[in-house]
């Protein structure tokens, strides 16, 4: 799910870029700081909409380097369990498939694949494809999944879905 | 009191009454209500509510308890549970609060003789009043007495209608609290009973003091308690043991306790009217210890349960006196000698028909079993007998071997499995903790989830998932299993898969299907084994010295990488792609040189970290990142590689460098002298290091080449520098370097105290411009520059460099002299021999970029003689080179731009337009000053010279200055025959120097195309000597050094 919400931001600044740019680069650090991380607690900042608020700057004893700290408000995407999401395939195999939803990288298991979907590893590229071959789910294509769980590390999220449920599967 | 019949654990028959209460009637009338009452001291809202045990019972036993009362004279001697009067659930005293209530209001209604409660109601609190009063109260008037009870009450009861229905619970458990008993209380004391007569004497004790209660000396007992379950001892309620001495006079069944009475500590008062609840975990099979009699502490085994009998049927070994004569022989035994025995415990040993025959006894038999004296055994020699529950502890019995043993003598296939379903029940309950996800398996909740609040012991308290249960509920650890979701993080905790973690995608009956974080498999295992986990872990990774991801040595010619870590072993992909499982103890780590250089099929050069595409095999089309390198095969890894956690293995020839800007370049560089792909393999070490900065540097890397294999070096010329760091977790501090490397630097923070090592990538020396305006320059001042770390490349620098030339030179050189590899020395194959040839010098590099593009193609015949001189010098610091090198340049062979062809021209047309040793010597000083002093050592000769018939010298052994003749050539060795001593010796290949044959001499040639040819030298000239060949008409010119005088 995407949340359009506020966070901190403590952005680390040397001091050789106290000058008139000095908001500026506290800005474009931050964006190249937080943009494109993930914690777990908000998911993936997508993207930072607004700076509310650059703080004083601290400088940091002995070292000469200042910290602001910095609210701004961001987009997060934070996948949940149940969540319904749509996704593309990245890659199959027996075990299953992985998919990516954005940032998001979800593995469903075969045992979550409706049975009626069967790997054909000798297709091009193997695929998981029904037996009247009418429904058949091949790499770069957009499947609907649930998630039923998620694994967050520090650096990413990780996510396990289902397609046994109604509506879910290959979105044509 | 609501329990009356249900089968209660504690049974109290007790009389019992204060002189206050001779005169009131409700005693005689119903002495049930008021043993109750006396009984539950510790509970006086039991007390308060005795009228109302009546009420309860009015709904549906109010009949019968009436008729109870009609019969009681005729029933009084039987001991039967239905006597509702005298058999009070006095322990269950958790509703009674509310019963409390219910009595008020519901006494009328529930039709209780309008007599009786006028009696019983008032009666019932004054006479726990009295109970608790003292004797003093004697001397008060009924009046007084009634009212100090209201008080005394009303206050009691405070509690309950302050915390009305809202604070149940709590107000339970302080009017609990309030009843428990002190040390103005009566106290309870043991009297020894013959065991089994507990039931009888109770009564026969209560009307006892009925009868006495009118006469001058009433007993002075409170009451009688025998709780169910509790043998051999009845308790007695008294302010004295006089009055229990008193009480228990003339009582048959109490004589053995008559001179001894125990006081139960106040304390330990409740514990008396505990209601143990029963042992619901007993089950068949389990082991079970006795707790009394014959068969104290022996273990056994239950056979069934009959919890309505309170009997364990159980198994074990009988203990029979095969001593004492039995039957017809019991008469000849004297009864001293009797006695005597009988003090003995006869020992635990399978029953013998036989032994009981011999001494007289009589063995009948029924069905399978053997009946000696009422007792059953079975074929085995087991007893199967019949035991009181409590006579039997059940809780954490664990078998010893030896008596495991003894039971497993008979070989019923059951009892093999029963230690470990022991266990297996142990463990379940182990594993159980707070905030795991339960079901109940059992019982008339089954399915029913919930999550675990608390566990004592074996018993769980769970928080019910259920729309209408709200209160917490206890259940046995084994009434329950784990519970788990799809979706749900884990952790293995038992198993094969200790202490892997992983998500959960499938779940079934007794089955849960894993995919593990780590290693991105599938696992199945029991739910039993798992544990929600909460931290995420990363998995199983490590195991002793060993980690996830490692190259460990299979045997002394496979390696391969662990993918998977198990509890006891673990899984590794070998170089063959094959998965093998293997112990710890039986692999040994592989030591990685932190530089292990790959070619790959265009001849780029990769090594550890790179990113390749796999373009032929198995694999192709699959990208991945290179883990390890080991000789021809790279492991790989790739997120989208489901198998074996993500790695797999490839052929060198099967993968390419995926491509980035030094690509480029080193595509081009094999391009201009492909017929070398050394050249671009050490230019290519820096990869790493330096970024993509190297392209143009090739030269300069080249020279570096050889040091880089000698070890770790130190980088002088950066210590002492200011420099800033660029990347990394310090990015932007600045330090002074410490110490430094070519990959690695010490620096000592400015900032703070403390001195941190740092990619020498992630550095520049502070006070400088910005690498990339740097780069150019540095190109085009000296390409060799190019290849340092950004601190070379930056101006002023030029000077050290110089120096650094031949640093390096020296570096490789140094270590090859010393420990020439007999390996490389001996190699014969000309692509071995080639390989020096085309060129490490790093001198020479320089000239390759001038030479290399005139031709590529074309055999070095043509190239000016202080070329072939240099790269004669090559192979000395060549052979330094670890064998790894040698490795990585015979994988080259096959690679579809280096054939082995042009090289092996190369080879053989590299001795040739060579001159005299001498000469050899000086063009070598021409590329660079540094090379010359290898070159002098090693005569100018491709290792693998070695030819047959030939005259050499021995140049260090202890034969040294000796001569003689190769008779024959080996790997790294040549059988020398010595005519001196007329023997024949193996020397090392090193160790020998061709002798330079003179005019007129019978030659043979060493190297170039007429190898191995003999003929006649004719004439030398200058550096060259004129032979003549018997199969060619004309003298041909080779250089002397290549001549060797021959047999």
């Amino acid at each position: 799910m995407f949340y359009h919400i506020a966070l901190e931001h403590d952005v680390l600044l040397h001091p050789r870029y106290f000058g008139p740019q000095l908001l500026d680069t506290v800005k474009q650090k931050l964006y190249r700081e937080v943009e494109g991380t993930c914690t777990g607690k908000y998911g993936f900042v997508i993207a930072v909409t607004h700076i509310d608020n650059i703080g004083c700057g601290l400088i940091l004893p002995g070292q000469g380097f200042v910290v602001y700290t910095v609210k701004y408000k961001a987009i997060v995407f934070r996948p949940f369990k149940g969540e319904v999401l749509e996704a593309v395939v990245t890659q199959l195999n027996k075990v299953g498939m992985f998919a990516e939803i954005g940032p998001l990288s979800c593995f469903i298991s075969h045992h979550s694949i409706p049975s009626e979907l069967q790997f054909c590893p000798n297709t091009s590229p193997p695929c998981y494809k029904s037996k009247e071959e009418n429904i058949a789910i091949q790499p770069e294509d957009t499947i609907r999944l649930k998630i039923v769980g998620t694994r967050v590390d520090a650096s990413g999220i990780f996510a396990i879905g289902t397609l046994m449920d109604d509506y879910l599967g290959l979105i044509h | 009191m609501s329990d009356y019949d249900s089968d209660q654990e504690s049974y109290h028959g007790g009389s019992g009454s204060e002189p206050e209460e001779d005169s009131n009637s409700q005693v005689d009338r119903s002495p049930s209500v008021s043993e109750a009452e006396e009984n539950n001291q510790e509970e006086e809202v039991a007390d308060e509510q005795e009228p109302e045990g009546e009420d309860l019972n009015s709904e549906n036993e109010y009949d019968e308890e009436e008729d109870e009362e009609d019969n009681r004279p005729s029933k009084k001697k039987k001991k039967n549970e239905r006597f509702g009067g005298f058999i009070i659930d006095e322990a269950d005293v958790d509703d009674e609060v509310e019963e409390d209530d219910d009595w008020e209001d519901g006494a009328g209604e529930y039709g209780i003789v309008a007599n009786e409660v006028d009696e019983l109601g008032p009666t019932a609190r004054e006479i726990e009043g009295r109970r608790r009063g003292t004797n003093l109260w004697d001397s008060q008037n009924e009046d007084e007495i009634e009212e100090y009870l209201r008080k005394k009450y009303a206050d009691a009861s405070a509690p309950i209608k302050h915390f009305g229905d809202a604070g149940e619970e709590l107000a339970d458990e302080i009017t609990q609290q309030t009843l428990l008993p002190g040390v103005k209380d009566p106290n309870l004391w043991m009297v020894k009973c013959r065991i089994g007569d507990e039931k009888n004497t109770a009564l026969l004790l209560m009307r006892k003091f009925i009868a006495y209660q009118l006469t001058e000396n009433p007993l002075k007992i409170k009451s009688i308690v025998s709780p169910e379950g509790v043998k051999g001892y009845i308790y007695i309620e008294s302010y004295k043991q006089t009055h229990v001495k008193s009480a228990i006079e003339n009582v048959s069944s109490l004589k053995m306790g008559f001179w001894k009475q125990q006081m139960v500590p106040i304390k330990e008062m409740t514990d008396v009217l505990k209601v143990v609840k029963v042992q619901t975990g007993l089950r068949s099979k389990q082991w079970v210890r006795l707790k009394r009699g014959l068969y104290k502490d022996d273990i056994a085994q239950v056979d069934y349960v009959d919890l309505a009998q309170n009997h364990v049927h159980l198994k074990l070994l009988p203990r029979i006196d095969y001593t004492r004569p039995r039957g017809a022989l019991r008469a000849s035994m004297d009864s001293e000698a009797l006695k005597r025995k009988k003090k003995r415990r006869p020992a635990a040993k399978p029953f013998d028909p036989e032994a009981i025959r011999a001494i007289g006894g009589e063995v009948t038999s029924d069905g399978d079993f053997l009946i000696f004296e009422g007792n059953r055994y079975s074929r085995k020699g087991f007893l199967y007998k019949n035991f009181y529950i409590n006579a039997i502890t059940a809780d954490g019995i664990k078998p010893t071997l030896s008596e495991l043993e003894k039971f497993e003598e008979a070989p019923e296939g059951i009892d093999i499995e029963l230690p470990v379903s022991n266990k297996d029940n142990s463990a379940n309950s182990q594993s159980l903790s707070s905030g795991d996800n339960v079901e109940v398996c059992s019982g008339e909740l089954i399915n029913l989830q919930g999550k675990v609040l608390s566990i004592d012991g074996d018993m769980v308290t769970i928080m019910p998932k259920h729309d209408d249960l709200k209160l917490p509920l206890e259940f046995m650890a084994s009434e329950l299993r784990k519970f788990f979701k799809q979706g749900d993080h884990v952790r293995v905790v038992g198993g094969r898969y200790e202490g892997d973690t992983g998500l959960i995608v499938r779940v079934e009956q007794n089955r849960i299907v894993l995919f593990s974080d780590v290693t991105m498999h599938e696992l199945e295992v029991l739910p039993r084994d798992l544990q929600l986990c909460s931290d995420m872990a990363s998995g199983v990774d490590s195991l002793g010295q060993f980690q996830w991801g490692d190259l460990v040595q299979l045997d002394p010619q496979n390696v391969g990488v662990i993918v998977r870590i198990e509890r006891e072993k673990m899984h590794i992909l070998n170089m063959a792609g094959k998965l093998v499982e293997a112990k710890p103890q039986s692999l040994n780590k592989k030591k990685e040189h932190r530089n292990t250089i790959g070619v790959d099929a265009l001849g780029n050069s990769i090594q550890r970290r790179d990113i390749v595409k796999v373009i032929d095999g198995p694999h192709t089309g699959m990208h991945g990142e290179i883990k390890h390198l080991y000789r021809h095969h790279a492991f790989l890894y790739s997120r989208l590689m489901t198998d074996n956690g993500g790695i797999f293995v490839c052929r060198l020839r099967h993968i390419a460098l995926a491509g980035n800007s030094t690509n480029k370049q080193a595509i081009t560089a094999p391009q201009n002298g492909f017929a070398s792909p050394q050249i671009t393999s050490p230019r290519h070490t820096p990869g790493s290091p330096f970024g993509g900065g190297g392209g143009g540097g090739s030269g300069g890397r080249g020279g570096g080449a050889g040091g880089r294999f000698s070890g770790v070096r130190r980088d002088r010329d950066l210590i002492g520098q200011t420099i800033r760091i660029t990347g990394g977790p310090y990015k932007g501090a600045v330090g002074i370097v410490k110490d430094a490397t070519e990959c690695t630097a010490r620096v000592e923070l400015h900032s703070s105290c403390q001195t941190i090592s740092v990619d020498r990538r992630n550095i520049t020396i502070v006070g400088q411009q910005s690498k990339d305006g740097r780069l150019t320059s540095s190109y085009s001042r000296t390409p060799v520059n190019s290849m340092m770390t950004p601190g070379y490349r930056e101006g002023g620098k030029t000077p050290v460099q110089g120096s650094m030339t031949p640093n390096y030179e020296v570096g490789n050189r140094t270590p090859h002299f010393g420990s020439t590899t007999p390996s490389h020395d001996g190699s014969k194959t000309p692509t071995q021999a080639w390989d020096p040839a085309a060129g490490y010098t790093p001198a020479r590099v320089t000239d390759n970029d001038l030479e290399y593009p005139m031709d590529p193609g074309t055999p070095f015949a043509q190239t000016p003689n202080t070329l072939y001189g240099s790269s004669d010098h090559s192979y000395s610091p060549y052979q330094g080179i670890s064998p790894s090198r040698g490795s990585n340049s015979y994988i080259n062979t096959p690679s579809p731009i280096n054939t082995a062809s042009p090289r092996s021209i190369q080879y053989h047309q590299v001795p040739s337009p060579s001159g005299s040793y001498a000469s050899l010597m000086s063009s070598s000083s021409v590329s660079s000053p540094g090379l010359a002093a290898p070159s002098l050592t090693s005569f100018g000769l491709p290792p693998g010279w070695q030819t047959t018939d030939i005259f050499v010298r021995i140049t260090d052994s202890d034969l040294a200055g000796q001569s003689g003749i190769i008779r024959d050539v080996s790997e790294a060795t040549c059988s020398v025959y010595l005519p001196e001593e007329e023997r024949v010796v193996t020397i090392e290949n090193d160790n020998l120097e061709p002798i330079m044959p003179k005019s007129k001499d019978h030659v043979k040639v060493l190297c170039g195309s007429y190898r191995d040819r003999t003929g006649n030298m004719l004439a030398i000239e200058g550096s060259e000597g004129v032979v003549l060949m018997p199969d060619e008409k004309n003298p041909i010119l080779i250089p002397l050094l290549h001549l060797c005088l021959a047999t």
